[in-house]
């Protein structure tokens, strides 16, 4: 993960080098296509999608999440990745939006990592499980819609334990409501583990002036991490 | 005159109740500490951890025996507590404070930190 993390932070260096006209902190728009660059933070921090119970479980996957303890169960308590679409929902942290013309990088800080919506191709056949999975994206009018598949199964959809099956696919209207303001629309759909969709909005902030920092789960994580 | 401060107190509890709503972070708040209460301790630092993914403050608190009882409060990640004024030389051992934050929901001396206030009567909450 931290040799992804330097390779990442050389591919967009590299990649600014190119395109120096697409970062921006502003409503002004980047060639042709709505600018959502800039640093963004949740408006709102709530880390379970549920929080008053009765998300649509089958009933496997009701079993597995009663069977959770939140405590010691939750992967990123031994610093796994949050992975998609959970780190686009429940982390106290910044991310930086970037756009060069194939495509939409986000660099996260809390988790550090980068995601990728690829804006010029689709989806690879016989994806190999990720913790993020593929994204693609493509513009309609001023939202960018994100479509990602490719998901593994090791990475909950919140931080109650919410489980999800490979087979998830979510679907992301991401729209710069106002200077100041981006909200990203979800819709997960994953029929091995829930009766029907699940949609959540997340309403982002922008944060004038900030830089994505370094941040570091490894170096002095108290939480005792026993997996299953 | 009485009845503002009557409702003074019941004003400071409900802030501090909505402060402590919002204080979540990523490592597990929600189930280790009871993010309903609040609890306050003055003491006197003996150690602070600025480190990720969370900093921490060790407090020596002395009960009403006069006992020491050894506090811990866990902050947020650095680089967010540097944004809200936070610096790695902010606390040092033997520094005086006042601490409040949400108790642990086992009943252990630790609790997920709101703010501080110094010696001095200055005042840093912690980040996200």
């Amino acid at each position: 993960m931290r040799n992804g993390l330097i390779f990442s932070a050389a591919a967009v260096t590299a990649m600014f080098a190119l395109v120096p006209a697409t970062r921006g902190q502003d409503a002004s728009h980047a060639g042709s296509v709505p600018d959502i660059s800039g640093v963004w933070l949740v408006e709102k921090f709530e880390p379970r999608l549920f929080p008053n119970g009765g998300a649509p479980l089958q009933p496997w996957a009701e079993m597995k999440f009663k069977a959770t303890n939140p405590q010691t169960d939750d992967p990123n308590l031994g610093c796994l990745p949050l992975g998609v679409p959970r780190f686009m929902i429940s982390v106290p942290y910044p991310m930086e939006i970037f756009q060069v013309p194939t495509r939409v990088i986000i660099l996260h800080e809390g988790p550090q990592v980068m995601r990728q919506i690829y804006m010029n191709r689709q989806h690879p056949k016989d994806l190999d499980p990720t913790y993020s999975g593929d994204s693609i994206g493509k513009w309609e009018g001023d939202t960018l819609v994100v479509d990602t598949i490719g998901f593994n199964d090791k990475t909950w959809l919140d931080g109650d334990g919410l489980p999800h099956s490979e087979a998830m696919h979510l679907v992301e209207r991401i729209r710069r409501v106002d200077h100041d303001t981006l909200a990203d629309d979800l819709t997960i759909e994953d029929p091995m583990a829930y009766t029907k969709p699940i949609t959540v909005q997340q309403v982002y902030k922008l944060k004038p002036g900030w830089e994505i920092q370094e941040y570091v789960c490894e170096e002095n994580n108290k939480y005792n991490y026993q997996g299953k | 005159m009485r009845n503002r401060l009557a409702v003074f107190p019941v004003t400071a509890v409900l802030l501090l109740l909505s402060l402590a709503a919002s204080t979540y972070a990523h490592h597990g708040f929600v189930s280790w500490f009871d993010m309903s209460r609040s609890v306050t301790v003055k003491g006197t630092v003996t150690s602070f951890d600025w480190t990720n993914p969370h900093a921490y403050i060790y407090l020596d608190v002395k009960d009403d025996k006069g006992a020491i009882v050894k506090w811990s409060a866990e902050l947020g990640a650095i680089a967010m507590l540097t944004r809200a004024g936070w610096k790695r030389d902010t606390l040092k051992p033997g520094d005086e404070l006042t601490m409040t934050g949400n108790p642990a929901k086992d009943g252990k001396p630790v609790m997920h930190l709101d703010k501080i206030v110094l010696a001095n009567g200055q005042e840093l909450a912690t980040a996200l």
